[in-house]
């Protein structure tokens, strides 16, 4: 069995090339497949759970899983769509134990949004346009940690994940009018956030932009 | 859905009554998931496009996920490089097709491990038998001679008409029979002598 960081085994050694008679699935490849989705696992993993010692671990979960039940692969979706099936189902199992919510409380693995928000990206702009950019992703990125969690992972995989409504009702297991409508509240709490965010720093940039014309003067 | 549009304060200098996107409608905008490839423009995009307030909240909120989105990934990906690797092992090939060779395999294998014990099994058996045997053999000649011995003993001394220990009374003039049977008490005709 292969061993990952934490000492936790990940695959077996004793993998398949299945023979003309089983069924060949995507996962055969496993290096490729991890090698592909990891990152893309990972990050819906730590924007759910905001833990990174957690996401890393579910999503070495995530892929003992799915090679374990790739016999059960049918390919009605993409292996995506089933990948982030697998992680989100772990993450609802995951963080309904007490025990993580205690760590949680307690660890120091929790992500910071500050954090987050320190890695925009550096486009064109002035300092204090980059500044309010990360303002502004700061304050969606605590108002997404305070929605209820179906709306966040809705918004999470349609605006991080970048999925389409189909593929995460296929994900969620939910109609599609229900993820509609939990991405429609998702949405107007964030937009209502921001707005407010929008009007403050149009202020302040005006206040600004008033200051530097005074000192001018 | 039929697009209303309704009265709402937006962002900006706006006049109070002026139409804006219902929070639906910004919120299908904002998802982009209403409109099909090659679709007519709704009428809420029409709104947004003749509006400068909703356009420009629209653009900003987009804006502002954006950021998020990249951000969010830049992090996880960085903190993905700040871990170790993942190796996924060597894997070893099974193909259904390799069964029969497998199993030939073994066969071989089991009677190589066989083989020399029966040449072994072949070599030493006929010595030992013969050394049996003749071994056998030599102690039941021993033992039927020494039993053959044992009885004609017994035999000529029950067919004797005087037994052995008797001997020496059948004939008392014989000297040489007191004399091989003499006590150390002397009897009564030594001592008259």
């Amino acid at each position: 069995m292969h061993m990952g960081h934490e000492g936790i085994e990940m695959f077996p050694s004793t993998s398949l090339s299945l023979g003309s008679e089983a069924r060949a699935t995507p996962l055969d490849d496993l290096e490729s497949v991890v090698a592909l989705y990891q990152p893309r696992v990972f990050r819906f993993l730590l924007a759910t759970l905001r833990d990174r010692d957690s996401a890393e671990t579910l999503t070495q979960e995530t892929f003992l899983r799915a090679w374990s039940a790739r016999e059960s692969f049918r390919g009605d979706c993409s292996l995506a769509t089933w990948l982030i099936r697998i992680a989100l189902n772990l993450a609802r199992d995951h963080t309904r134990t007490g025990r993580f919510r205690f760590w949680k409380r307690v660890s120091g693995n929790a992500v910071d949004v500050a954090e987050v928000a320190s890695m925009v990206p550096t486009h064109e702009g002035s300092a204090e346009e980059h500044l309010i950019a990360q303002q502004q992703v700061a304050q969606i990125g605590k108002t997404v940690a305070g929605l209820s969690s179906r709306q966040r992972t809705v918004f999470l995989l349609r605006f991080l994940d970048e999925m389409e409504i189909p593929e995460i009702a296929t994900v969620m297991g939910l109609p599609l009018g229900t993820v509609k409508s939990h991405l429609y509240r998702a949405l107007a709490v964030v937009r209502a956030q921001h707005e407010s965010a929008f009007n403050n720093s149009t202020a302040r940039r005006a206040t600004t932009r008033n200051a530097t014309t005074k000192e001018t003067q | 859905m039929t697009p209303q549009l309704t009265t709402q304060h937006g962002i900006g200098d706006n006049a109070p009554g002026e139409q804006h996107l219902t929070g639906e409608q910004f919120c299908e905008l904002m998802a982009g998931y209403t409109k099909a490839a090659g679709a007519e423009s709704t009428p809420a995009e029409a709104h947004v496009k003749a509006c400068e307030q909703c356009s420009a909240e629209l653009a900003s909120l987009r804006e502002a996920v954006t950021l998020f989105r990249e951000a969010s990934s830049a992090y996880a990906d960085e903190e993905l490089r700040s871990r170790p690797r993942w190796e996924i092992p060597a894997r070893r090939v099974f193909t259904h097709r390799l069964v029969p060779a497998y199993w030939v395999a073994a066969a071989a294998m089991f009677l190589t491990a066989l083989l020399p014990l029966q040449v072994l099994r072949r070599h030493s058996v006929a010595p030992l038998a013969t050394v049996a045997t003749s071994t056998t053999d030599g102690v039941a000649d021993r033992s039927a001679q020494s039993d053959e011995a044992l009885l004609e003993d017994v035999n000529s001394e029950i067919s004797a008409s005087v037994p052995t220990s008797m001997q020496a009374l059948a004939d008392p003039s014989n000297d040489e029979t007191v004399a091989d049977n003499e006590s150390p008490v002397p009897t009564s005709n030594q001592r008259k002598d």
